[in-house]
C-alpha cells in the first residue's frame, strides 16, 4: 500500500470544532511554561492575565464552532448545541469566578503558580466531558477534572481541613471512578461498543447486562455530583477548598459531571425505563430530603451551602427520572442557572473571608446590611433564588422540574420535592433574617473589592434574576440543542 | 371569554407608578421618602379612579384593559393583564388601601428607622398585588403572589414589634410552602393541556376548557386549595395569621387583612371554581362544612382575645369563614355575598387595624382594657371605632351586612338548617363586637392617664375617613359595588353549570 493511499484513509479531524478546547489547551501549556521560567513577582500579574486571556479566545472561538456541529476525532468527539452551550457556560464561570483568585490567593498568603495551568486542564477536562460519548472519552475527562479539584482543593497553605477535605475527595472519587468504568465494562460486554449510543440503542437479549452497567455508571456520576448516599467527601472538600475553588466545583464541575447522565437521558428506551426512573428518582428524594435537612443544622457557612449544593442535585436528578424532552430541558436550565447561583453564592463569602476576623459563622451574618449593603442584597438574591423564589432562576428551574414530574406523574417525587424545598425556607430565609433584620453582634468591615470582582459580582447578580424574567433569552439554545439530541 | 384590548396599557401604568416612586425613594434623601411615597401612592389611587370610569360597566364579565406580551412561548407563558369585574374591584381595594396605608405610616411613631425601605416594600406591595387581581397568566399570576411574600416579609420582620423575627418566619415558612402546592397545581393543569391539545399553555382563558381525568382534577383542586386556604385563611390552617397579624406594624396588618387574605378568597372563586367546577361541586359539602367551622371556632377564639391586634386577626378569620362559606355555597346569591364580603372585609379590617395602631401609638399597650372610658376625651376616635366595629358585625347599614345576609339567603337555598348554622356564626361575630366596644370606651376607670390624651386628626384622621366612606356606601348603595362584579360571577356561574351540566 503505498503512502497515499495510507494517508487517503485516513480521516483528518475537522479541528474547527475542537477550536475552543484548543484554546484552553494551548492556554494550559504556555502557563505551565511561563510557571517555570518567571520570578515570583511578574508571575503574580502576568498568570492571571493570561488565563483570562486564553479564556476569552476560548469564547470567541465558540462563534466557529458553533457553526458546524456533527462528530469529529472518529466519532469520539460530539460537537452538538448541548455540548456548545453547557461549554460557554463553563468558559464564563470560570472567568467569573478567575476574579476573585488573584486577591484571595495573596491575602490567604498562599499564592502558587501551579493554581493557573491546574485550572486551565481542569476546565478542559470539563469542556470535554461535556462533548463526548464515548465512555473512554468520558473515563478520561472525569479523571482530568478530577485530578484537577484534588490538587486544588488542596492548595491553601497552613490549612488542615483544606487537606483533610481533598483526601476525602480523592478517595471517594477514586471509587467513583471505580465503579463507573465497572458499569462501562458491563455495558461494552452487552453490546461490543463503547459509544453510548450505539449501547443504548443496540438491541441485545442480555438487557440486564445493560441495566446493571448503567446503573454502575450511575453511581458512579452520583458520587461525583454527590447525591446521597455517596455525598460524604462533599461537604469536607466545600468546606475545606479554597472558597473560589467551592464556587468552580459547584459550578463547572456540577455542570460538567451532570452532562453524561443528560446525554444518556433521550436515549432511555422503554425497555429499561423503568429501571432508569426508579434508582434515579429514589436516589434523587434522599438526596433532597437529607441535604436540606442536614443544612438546617449547619454553624458554618460553607458547609451549608455545600448541603444545599446537594440537595440542589437532588432536584436536577428528579428531572433527569423523567427521560422526556420536557426533562431534558428542565435539566439544562436548572444547570445553567444553578451554576450561577451557586457561584455567585460562595463568592460572596469568599469576599466576606478577606476579612481576618470572618470565621465563616452564620451567626457573624447578623446585621450584615449595615456592614456591607450591596454584598448583603447580593447574597439575598442568592439565597430567594435557590429557595426558588419568583422571578429568580430559580424559581423557573423548580417550575421546569415540577413539569417534567407532573408529565410523567412522578406525584409522590413531587410531594417530596415539595416537603424538602419546604425544608429549606428554614435555612436560606434565616440567612435573609440574620442579615436584614438583626442587629449586627460585631463590627464586621469588608475591605472594598476590586473592580473586576465587583463587576463578576453584577453579571452574576443580574443573571440570577434576568435569566428568570426573561428565560426566552436562553430557552432558544436550551430547546434547540435539547430537540437535537432526541432527532437521532 | 372574551377580552377587549387595552387602548390605554392602563394596568401596566398603575403597575409602574409604585415601582418609580419607589426609585425615587431610594434614589432621594430620607426624609423625603414618606412625601414621595405618598405621592405615588396618592397618584396609583387617582389613576385608579380614571380606571374606573374608563371602565364599561356594561360589559363587566369581559377583560377589559386587556394586555399582552409573550414571555415564553413555547411553554405558552405571557404576561397577561386586564380587568373584569371583579378584578377591577379588587384593584380599586388595593389602590385604596395602599394609599390609606402608607397615609398612615407617614404619622406613625413606630416607623422611625430605615424609612426608605419601608416605604419601598409598601410600594412594591402594591404592585405586586395589582399583578395578583390583574393577570390571566397562572405562572404571572403565581410570580406575583409569591412576590408579595418578599415586602411582607420585611414589613413584619424589620419594623413589627416584640415577636417580629418569629411572627415573619413562620408567615414566611406557612405561605411559601403551601404556594409550592400550588405551583405543582398550576404546571399539572398546563401539562394536561399539553396531553389533551399537544401544547402547553398557561392562560386562564385556554385552561377554562381543560378536561382532567376522573380524580386527577380533584388532586389538582387540592392542590391549589391547600395553598389558598392557608392564605385565607381557613381553619385549621390559620395559625400563622394571629402571629403574623399581631406583630405585624399597623400598615403592615392593614394590607395583609385588607388585600392579601382577599388573594386567597379571589383565587379560590377565580381558579379553583372557575378551572375545576366538577372537583368543587364534589367537594362542596367539604368546604362549606371548612368554612363554617372557621366561622365559629374563630369567633370563639376572638372573643377570648385582650390584645386589639389578635382580637382583629381572629375576627379576620372568623369573616374569611364567611367567604369561604358563601363561596362554596355554589349559587349567585352566595358569589354575591363572597365578593361583597371580601372588599366589606377590606375596609373593616383595615379600619380596625388602625384602631388597634392608635392604641399602641398613644398607649404602648395592645391591651383592650387599657383604653377603658376613652369615649369622653376622644369622641371622634370612639364614633369612628364604633361605625367600623358595627359594620363588621353586620349591622345593616354596614358594609358587612350585605355579605352576611346573603350568605344566609344562599344557605337557605339548600337547607334552613345550614342557614340556622350561619345565622350563629353571626351570633358571635355580634357578640365579640360588642365587648370589644364595651371594654374599650364604655367601662369607667381612672381618668387620669387618659386626659392628656389628644383626639385623632390630621393624617390619621383622613385614613379613616377614607375607610369609613366606601363602608357606609357599600351600607347603602350596595348595588353600586354589585355592579362592578355581578356579570363576572354570573359569568362564572354559568360556565360552572355548563362544565356540570
Amino acid at each position: 500500500m503505498s503512502i497515499e493511499a495510507l494517508i487517503g484513509t485516513v480521516e483528518l479531524p475537522d479541528l474547527s470544532m475542537f477550536l475552543p478546547e484548543l484554546s484552553v489547551l494551548i492556554t494550559a501549556f504556555l502557563l505551565f511554561s511561563v510557571e517555570l521560567f518567571v520570578s515570583d513577582r511578574v508571575k503574580r500579574n502576568l498568570l492571571p492575565s493570561i488565563t483570562a486571556i486564553g479564556l476569552i479566545i476560548s469564547l470567541i472561538a465558540f462563534i466557529f464552532s458553533g457553526q458546524n456541529y456533527g462528530d469529529t476525532f472518529y466519532g469520539n468527539f460530539t460537537n452538538d448545541g448541548l455540548a456548545t452551550l453547557v461549554k460557554a457556560v463553563e468558559v464564563i464561570t470560570t472567568l467569573l469566578i478567575l476574579a476573585f483568585v488573584q486577591r484571595y490567593y495573596i491575602n490567604k498568603a498562599s499564592f502558587y503558580g501551579e493554581f493557573y495551568y491546574i485550572l486551565a486542564f481542569t476546565l478542559l477536562g470539563a469542556m470535554l466531558l461535556a462533548s463526548s460519548y464515548n465512555l473512554i472519552v468520558i473515563y478520561v475527562s472525569l479523571e482530568l477534572i478530577s485530578i484537577g479539584f484534588y490538587i486544588l482543593t488542596a492548595l491553601l497553605r497552613g490549612s488542615f481541613i483544606s487537606k483533610e477535605g481533598a483526601f476525602k475527595y480523592l478517595m471517594l472519587g477514586g471509587i467513583s471512578i471505580a465503579l463507573a468504568s465497572y458499569g462501562a465494562v458491563f455495558m461494552y460486554t452487552y453490546a461490543g461498543s463503547l459509544d453510548l449510543r450505539e449501547i443504548l440503542t443496540y438491541k441485545g437479549e442480555d438487557i440486564h447486562y445493560l441495566v446493571l452497567g448503567l446503573i454502575l455508571f450511575l453511581i458512579g456520576m452520583a458520587v461525583k455530583i454527590g447525591a446521597v448516599p455517596f455525598h460524604f467527601w462533599l461537604p469536607d472538600a466545600y468546606q475545606g477548598a479554597p472558597t473560589p475553588i467551592t464556587a468552580l466545583m459547584a459550578s463547572v464541575g456540577k455542570l460538567a459531571f451532570f452532562i453524561p447522565l443528560l446525554r444518556v437521558m433521550p436515549l432511555v428506551e422503554e425497555r429499561f425505563a423503568i429501571a432508569w426512573t426508579l434508582t434515579v428518582g429514589v436516589i434523587a428524594a434522599f438526596t433532597m430530603l437529607y441535604g436540606n435537612l442536614v443544612a438546617l443544622v449547619q454553624r458554618d457557612i460553607k458547609r451549608l451551602l455545600a448541603y444545599s449544593s446537594i440537595a440542589n442535585s437532588g432536584y436536577i436528578l428528579a428531572a433527569v427520572a423523567v427521560s422526556e424532552e420536557i426533562g431534558v430541558k428542565a435539566v439544562v436550565y436548572f444547570l445553567i442557572v444553578y451554576a450561577f447561583m451557586s457561584a455567585g453564592s460562595f463568592l460572596v463569602v469568599a469576599l466576606l473571608e478577606r476579612n481576618p476576623e470572618w470565621e465563616n459563622r452564620i451567626r457573624e451574618f447578623s446585621g450584615l446590611r449595615f456592614n456591607a449593603p450591596y454584598l448583603a442584597f447580593a447574597f439575598m438574591v442568592y439565597m430567594f433564588a435557590l429557595l426558588g423564589l419568583p422571578p429568580t432562576v430559580g424559581f423557573v428551574g423548580k417550575a421546569l422540574v415540577f413539569m417534567s414530574l407532573s408529565l410523567e406523574r412522578l406525584w409522590w417525587l413531587a410531594l417530596i420535592m415539595i416537603v424538602s424545598t419546604g425544608i429549606s425556607t428554614g435555612y436560606y430565609v434565616r440567612l435573609v433574617v440574620l442579615m436584614y433584620m438583626k442587629e449586627r453582634e460585631k463590627e464586621v468591615t469588608v475591605p472594598p473589592s476590586g473592580r473586576f470582582e465587583t463587576l463578576s459580582l453584577i453579571i452574576l447578580t443580574l443573571a440570577t434574576v434576568a435569566l428568570g424574567v426573561f428565560p426566552a433569552v436562553v430557552w432558544g439554545l436550551i430547546s434547540s440543542s435539547a430537540d437535537a439530541l432526541f432527532m437521532r | 371569554m372574551e377580552v377587549i384590548a387595552a387602548k390605554v396599557p392602563a394596568v401596566s401604568i398603575s403597575m409602574l407608578i409604585p415601582v418609580v416612586a419607589s426609585i425615587f425613594v431610594l434614589l432621594l434623601k430620607e426624609s423625603y421618602a414618606r412625601t414621595v411615597a405618598l405621592i405615588g401612592a396618592g397618584l396609583t389611587f387617582i389613576f385608579s379612579l380614571f380606571v374606573l370610569s374608563a371602565f364599561d360597566f356594561s360589559k363587566s364579565e369581559k377583560v377589559q384593559f386587556f394586555e399582552s406580551y409573550d414571555i415564553l412561548s413555547e411553554l405558552g407563558v405571557s404576561f397577561s393583564v386586564g380587568l373584569d369585574g371583579l378584578s377591577l374591584l379588587m384593584y380599586f381595594l388595593t389602590t385604596l388601601i395602599s394609599l390609606v396605608a402608607i397615609m398612615w405610616s407617614v404619622r406613625d411613631r413606630q416607623i422611625d428607622s430605615r424609612l426608605k425601605e419601608y416605604y419601598i416594600a409598601f410600594l412594591m406591595t402594591e404592585t405586586f398585588l395589582i399583578g395578583v387581581f390583574a393577570s390571566w397568566d397562572l405562572v404571572v399570576f403565581y410570580v406575583f403572589y409569591e412576590l408579595t411574600l418578599i415586602p411582607m416579609l420585611f414589613a413584619i420582620g424589620v419594623w413589627g414589634y416584640k415577636l417580629r423575627l418569629y411572627s415573619s418566619y413562620k408567615f414566611f415558612i406557612y405561605i411559601f410552602v403551601s404556594s409550592l402546592f400550588l405551583l405543582l397545581g398550576i404546571v399539572s393543569t398546563s401539562v394536561q393541556h399539553f396531553l389533551n391539545n399537544g401544547e402547553f399553555t398557561f392562560s386562564y382563558f385556554s385552561l377554562l376548557n381543560n378536561h382532567y381525568p376522573e380524580g386527577l382534577e380533584i388532586f389538582i383542586f387540592l392542590l391549589f386549595f391547600i395553598a389558598f386556604a392557608v392564605k385565607t385563611p381557613i381553619v385549621p390552617f390559620h395559625t400563622w395569621l394571629p402571629d403574623a397579624h399581631g406583630e405585624a406594624p399597623t400598615a403592615g396588618s392593614v394590607v395583609l387583612a385588607a388585600v392579601l387574605l382577599k388573594m386567597g378568597t379571589y383565587a379560590l372563586l377565580r381558579f379553583n371554581i372557575g378551572l375545576f367546577p366538577e372537583a368543587a361541586l364534589k367537594l362542596m359539602p367539604l368546604l362549606v362544612a371548612l368554612g363554617i367551622i372557621s366561622i365559629v371556632y374563630a369567633s370563639w377564639m376572638t372573643i377570648a382575645q385582650n390584645n386589639v391586634k389578635r382580637f382583629v386577626a381572629y375576627s379576620s378569620v372568623s369573616h374569611m369563614g364567611f367567604v369561604v362559606t358563601a363561596m362554596f355555597l355554589l349559587n349567585l346569591e352566595g358569589f354575591k355575598a363572597s365578593v361583597i364580603e371580601m372588599f366589606a372585609h377590606g375596609m373593616t379590617s383595615a379600619g380596625l387595624f388602625m384602631v388597634a395602631g392608635f392604641v399602641y401609638n398613644r398607649l404602648h399597650t395592645f391591651n383592650m382594657h387599657s383604653l377603658r372610658g376613652s369615649i369622653k376625651f376622644m369622641p371622634v376616635f370612639a364614633v369612628i371605632t364604633a361605625t367600623i366595629a358595627f359594620a363588621a358585625m353586620g349591622l345593616p347599614g354596614g358594609s358587612s351586612f350585605w355579605g352576611k345576609f346573603l350568605t344566609i339567603f344562599a344557605a337557605r337555598e339548600y337547607d334552613y338548617a345550614l342557614a340556622l348554622l350561619v345565622l350563629a356564626g353571626g351570633f358571635f361575630s355580634a357578640a365579640y363586637v360588642l365587648y370589644f366596644l364595651k371594654t374599650m370606651f364604655l367601662d369607667v376607670k381612672e381618668e387620669s392617664i387618659l386626659i392628656h390624651f389628644k383626639d385623632i386628626r390630621g393624617f390619621k384622621l383622613t385614613a379613616f375617613v377614607m375607610i369609613v366612606i366606601p363602608i357606609l356606601i357599600i351600607g347603602f348603595f350596595p348595588h353600586v359595588f354589585f355592579a362592578f362584579f355581578e356579570e363576572s360571577i354570573r359569568f362564572i356561574l354559568s360556565n360552572l353549570l355548563q362544565r356540570v351540566m
